[in-house]
């Protein structure tokens, strides 16, 4: 058995390196691919090869590296990640999936209500023996459960009452139940990471208003 | 789709409701409460429901956005592998940036590292945003999965036929801003910049 098999080390809560200290340690990490890659697949050797110029530039040029989203999870800007994998229990998959076929798999005026909510999907897992609930949402891990908690705590109980010891939405277990399913992103990409979902709702405002705006003057 | 009457539509409301109802009957004490709580924002919900659309070949999507969500079991060492390659790059993927219809991407090592999850979230059609992964970073790509078993390589006729094989339909999906791509959500952020800067001017 490896060492370093199942101790996820990817992102660090502590304090991040420093820019320089980065630069210092790209060759080290050139190495370390190098080394790693040296028992892979042909396809993956010859592919490391291809990237390597790409690689060591990316390495060496670091923009934000990812962070922690708090208790658990990880984020890049203002955007964080949840991923829960977690055993349905007795009954929970069929309940649960004919719940979400009857809103046709749409949560939006439930989802809505958490304004800091990117995306959301269930996917469930293991011939319905497990669920994968995964979400993208800005900020901090506490305050985004506590966002669930506080405006849609009903929705919340029916689709986790179908996970196995789901303590209630209500209960001071909650969160600590949600921490120990969670399991920390190691590789996190955003697109829009210093966007919120509220930022991007004032943009889309100001591109409708800047649209009136020049339909009007054209006149 | 046919438009339906408002009573049609009531009565469709009113069956969905007995059917959570009676699916509930059996479910823990706190998942019926929440019911009964929530019955009323639930018939809103209910009458309000749009439906998520299909991707494509595989996936769920609502309006412009879908979902891609793989399970891929890792060949001997490969997890170790990945996980280094991952660190090294601390979470970063500019390659990511050059597929321009991706909105967000997430590794995640499952079962004692025997399994990875993949996850992204995207614009549009499935076909075409593997293309775009296909022309656009094929290397990047067979660098992360040479690492699990039986892929055939970003270049093989083969490697849709397996991606498909390996994704798992979300049952449900939900976007916030569902009409707005990626590629938008740049024109966007550049024109709020552009008006800040403008009314800066002006003051």
């Amino acid at each position: 058995m490896d060492p370093t098999m199942g101790t996820p080390t990817g992102v660090k809560a502590g304090p991040e390196p420093t820019g320089s200290k980065q630069g210092v340690d790209a060759q080290v990490k050139l190495e370390e691919l190098r080394r790693l890659f040296a028992d892979a697949p042909e396809l993956g050797k010859k592919a490391l090869a291809n990237v390597l110029r790409e690689l060591t530039s990316q390495v060496a040029d670091m923009p934000p590296p990812i962070e922690s989203a708090g208790r658990v999870g990880a984020r890049l800007g203002k955007r964080s990640e949840l991923t829960i994998v977690v055993p349905l229990a007795s009954g929970g998959a069929k309940r649960l999936r004919a719940f979400l076929r009857l809103l046709g798999g749409n949560l939006s005026p439930g989802a809505t209500k958490v304004g800091t909510l990117h995306d959301m999907r269930f996917v469930f897992l293991d011939n319905d023996t497990r669920m994968l609930f995964a979400t993208s949402f800005d900020g901090d891990w506490d305050t985004y459960i506590d966002d669930f908690i506080a405006l849609i705590p009903d929705y919340l109980d029916i689709i986790d009452s179908a996970w196995d010891g789901w303590p209630g939405i209500r209960s001071p277990g909650a969160k600590d139940y949600l921490v120990k399913h969670q399991i920390t992103a190691e590789g996190w990409f955003v697109a829009h990471p210093d966007l919120t979902v509220a930022d991007i709702q004032r943009l889309k405002r100001i591109g409708q208003a800047l649209d009136k705006f020049l339909d009007e003057i054209g006149e | 789709m046919q438009t339906r009457t408002q009573a049609e539509q009531d009565r469709i409301v009113e069956q969905k409701i007995k059917k959570v109802m009676e699916l509930y009957s059996d479910a823990p004490e706190l998942g019926r409460a929440a019911l009964d709580r929530g019955l009323a924002a639930l018939t809103q919900e209910l009458a309000a429901a749009t439906g998520k659309e299909s991707a494509g070949r595989i996936g769920a999507r609502q309006g412009k956005v879908s979902e891609l969500t793989s399970i891929l079991p890792f060949v001997k060492g490969g997890a170790k592998r990945l996980r280094g390659l991952l660190e090294a790059l601390e979470g970063n993927f500019q390659g990511a940036d050059r597929v321009g219809t991706l909105h967000d991407m997430r590794f995640v090592f499952l079962d004692n590292d025997t399994k990875l999850l993949f996850a992204t979230a995207y614009d549009g059609e499935w076909d075409a945003y593997i293309d775009d992964f296909v022309t656009k970073i094929p290397n990047s790509l067979d660098l992360l999965f040479c690492n699990i078993e039986g892929w055939p390589g970003i270049h093989s006729p083969a490697v849709k036929d397996w991606l498909v094989k390996h994704q798992v339909q979300a049952e449900a999906w939900y976007v916030a801003n569902p009409n707005v791509t990626v590629a938008e959500t740049r024109r966007l952020a550049r024109l709020g910049q552009a008006v800040a800067e403008f009314l800066d001017k002006v003051e």
